[in-house]
């Protein structure tokens, strides 16, 4: 019963998780098996075509709006309850419209995954 | 006062839900990514309370006075970053299994160089971000109680630091979460007790704006940063001490903290360089950035840089690695353009009472202490005090929520990705990185806020959005394109803002591009990239390294779980108390 120095007891594997996570040497990214790849592929190849679609409509909804209002002035003189047209198509209109586009396009994203 | 009564509660709930975080903190997961068990309701609460900085909850009310009612373009680019976030970056990035946007950068393209610069570069726009809100925090003080500017970036500091250290990402998503509710409320309240309390002439002139030339009574001015006044007519001011002087007519420069009384009925003199609240150019729904006679392109500039600077918040992005999987990181994107398009509703009625009611902070330069100094204006009773106070508070929780996160991101590239170390060294890497902000943030009062985050968004968007774009959908980015772009964009981004320190002031379309450089140089980010890597050849295993992150979980590794509902899996969360009381009932 001599009160010795106490030393940490673990596993090898333990030990060698240890050592690895303190190295940083270059490592590359092990291969995907076979079916993941084909499946990943697929899904790489749908989930871009709806990108490219719902990315088109945003940049278009937020570059658009701006130059609708800057191209007719109409909307600053008319008024709704008293607010100029205008400031209401700009403080209230694209949250909805961005909330919309956000379903959508999550709804899109899930289907092409849903699909086997 | 004021602190007894709006910020102490809001700093103890804080601590508290920090300690609360200490029990199941056991590795560097644990403490980046809240061991990825974060419902998609939470995170995006969570999410949303991060990013309502104080550039969101004082910033735009008042960018709205000074600027016109075109400044409401911020949050729409705001709110859409997470549109563009959930189409090509949220389940991606949690995919990819990072715990850190340069982790993400090394398990793509396996250089280590590149991880290092991203790191480099996530320091960067933490500084930006987070200089900002200590300033803003000690200013908001200073500005409803009579304590000292460093007082509050003191409090600050403090308890960002606390809560981080002790419970890592899983308080600070506790508190974001909570913060973000608290912040709602004390953002809608207000504003609709502000609607009904001015009565219907103030409405009125609310949306009849006029340019603001007299002043309507006797009004002090403090100035906050140093102006040159253009005196249209000979005005007698008062000083702080009550004696009068005389502003001849002409070009008179006036020194940062000066105090001055404008006489009621005397004309407003004109601020060099700006344009008065209420004019023809106000009230247009677009922005003409530096009153450069472009305002479309001005619009165009901020929302391009707030929309993919968004996408590239180093703080923001780590929070969709804290969702359990790919599916619900994407959820989370979707459901925070809701919470923020709620939340985004509000900023526009505080601007237009702002500018009827205290027009001259634009004269201060003091234009985001718009929204905590409405309430005075409208009561001087205990209902004026009480709701400063509850604007005041929800201004802290906005601080404190995007600090948590921005703190945590410095930490994590200082620890994890610069120099990494264990668990102990992050805990400490906090502290120090508090302490290094508060250093930074003491001198810094004179700064606009949304000056410098905007700066942070330039940099995010051209640097980060073009590596998660090129690296996630095109398989051929090399690593030396990425390292290449990334610096190529960081120097531009970072240029520009030089030469608008620096330089002497521009004129039309160039300014609007050097003080908001995002329409070029993040096209020039990509470019480089997309050239630099197309003359080399990426490395044979690029391809898998791309697909392995568009690869869905199995189904039912995910659905079958029903306790998602729950942030954390109840039954595994380790807590002493919790084992206590399971051993007492079971």
């Amino acid at each position: 019963m001599n009160r010795g120095r106490r030393v940490a007891v673990t596993s090898p594997q333990t030990r060698l998780a240890h050592a690895r996570r303190r190295s940083r040497g270059r490592w590359r990214p092990t291969p995907l098996p076979p079916e993941d790849a084909e499946r990943a592929a697929l899904l790489y190849l749908r989930q871009r075509r709806r990108a490219v679609g719902a990315l088109l409509l945003l940049f278009a909804l937020l570059l658009g709006l701006p130059l609708v209002l800057a191209v007719f002035p109409g909307p600053d003189s008319v008024r709704l309850l008293g607010v100029p047209l205008s400031w209401l198509a700009l403080a209230l209109l694209p949250y909805p419209m961005l909330l919309g586009l956000a379903r959508w396009q999550l709804r899109r994203a899930e289907d092409a995954e849903e699909r086997r | 006062m004021i602190i007894a009564f709006a910020i102490a509660p809001l700093v103890l709930v804080t601590l508290l839900i920090g300690v609360r975080g200490v029990a199941a903190m056991r590795t560097t997961s644990d403490f980046l990514v809240a061991s990825r068990q974060v419902s998609p309701l939470v995170n995006s609460a969570a999410v949303s309370g991060e990013y309502l900085s104080a550039a969101s909850f004082l910033g735009v009310a008042g960018l709205v006075v000074k600027d016109g009612v075109g400044a409401l373009w911020y949050p729409v680019g705001f709110t859409a970053g997470y549109i563009a976030m959930l189409v090509l970056v949220a389940a991606p990035m949690r995919r990819s299994g990072a715990l850190t946007v340069p982790d993400f950068a090394e398990g793509r393209l396996a250089s280590p160089a590149l991880r290092r610069l991203a790191a480099v570069v996530v320091l960067v726009i933490g500084g930006l971000y987070l200089v900002p809100q200590f300033r803003t925090a000690g200013l908001v003080l200073s500005e409803v109680s009579s304590t000292p500017y460093w007082v509050g970036v003191v409090i600050a500091g403090a308890a960002v630091s606390i809560t981080l250290a002790l419970g890592g990402m899983r308080a600070a998503t506790y508190v974001q979460a909570f913060q973000f509710f608290l912040k709602l409320c004390l953002f809608i309240v207000p504003a609709v007790w502000l609607m009904l309390q001015v009565g219907p002439a103030v409405r009125d002139q609310a949306v009849h704006p006029v340019e603001f030339t007299t002043f309507p009574r006797d009004t002090p001015v403090v100035f906050r940063v140093p102006v040159v006044l253009d005196v249209r007519e000979p005005v007698t001011v008062r000083d702080n001490r009550g004696h009068p002087s005389l502003l001849p007519a002409g070009p008179q420069p006036v020194a940062a903290g000066q105090s001055l009384v404008f006489p009621a009925g005397s004309a407003v003199p004109r601020v060099r360089g700006e344009s008065p609240p209420g004019g023809p150019g106000w009230q247009r729904p677009l922005l003409d950035l530096r009153q450069a006679g472009h305002p479309l392109l001005g619009t165009w500039a901020v929302l391009m840089a707030t929309m993919l600077g968004t996408m590239g918040l180093p703080h923001v992005l780590v929070r969709f690695n804290t969702s359990p999987d790919g599916r619900s990181a994407r959820r989370t994107a979707a459901l925070t353009v809701g919470l923020l398009g709620i939340f985004y509703l509000f900023p526009g009625i505080y601007g237009v009472l702002g500018r009827v009611l205290v027009p001259q902070l634009y004269l201060a330069g003091a234009t985001d202490t718009a929204v905590v100094a409405l309430p005075a204006q409208v009561n001087q009773g205990w209902a004026g005090t009480l709701f400063t106070g509850l604007l005041t508070s929800g201004a802290f929780a906005a601080f404190l929520a995007t600090s948590l996160g921005l703190l945590l991101v410095v930490s994590g590239a200082i620890s994890h990705d610069l120099l990494p170390g264990g668990l102990a060294r992050l805990r400490a890497t906090v502290v120090v990185a508090a302490v290094a902000v508060v250093l930074l943030a003491l001198p810094a009062a004179g700064i606009d806020v949304s000056t410098l985050v905007t700066w942070a968004f330039a940099v995010a968007a051209s640097t980060f959005s073009p590596l998660l774009v090129l690296g996630i959908w095109w398989r051929r980015l090399t690593p030396a394109g990425a390292l290449a772009g990334m610096s190529v964009g960081l120097l531009a981004s970072a240029g520009a803002i030089a030469v608008t320190l620096f330089a002497p002031p521009l004129h039309g379309a160039a300014a609007i591009l050097v003080a908001q450089p995002a329409p070029w140089s993040v096209p020039l980010a990509f470019a480089t990239m997309l050239l630099v890597s197309l003359r080399g050849r990426p490395p044979a295993w690029s391809w898998a390294a791309m697909l392995r992150l568009h690869l869905d979980e199995p189904p039912g590794a995910t659905r079958d779980r029903s306790d998602l509902r729950h942030s954390t899996r109840v039954r595994r969360r380790s807590s002493a108390v919790r084992r206590a009381a399971r051993r007492l009932v079971g």
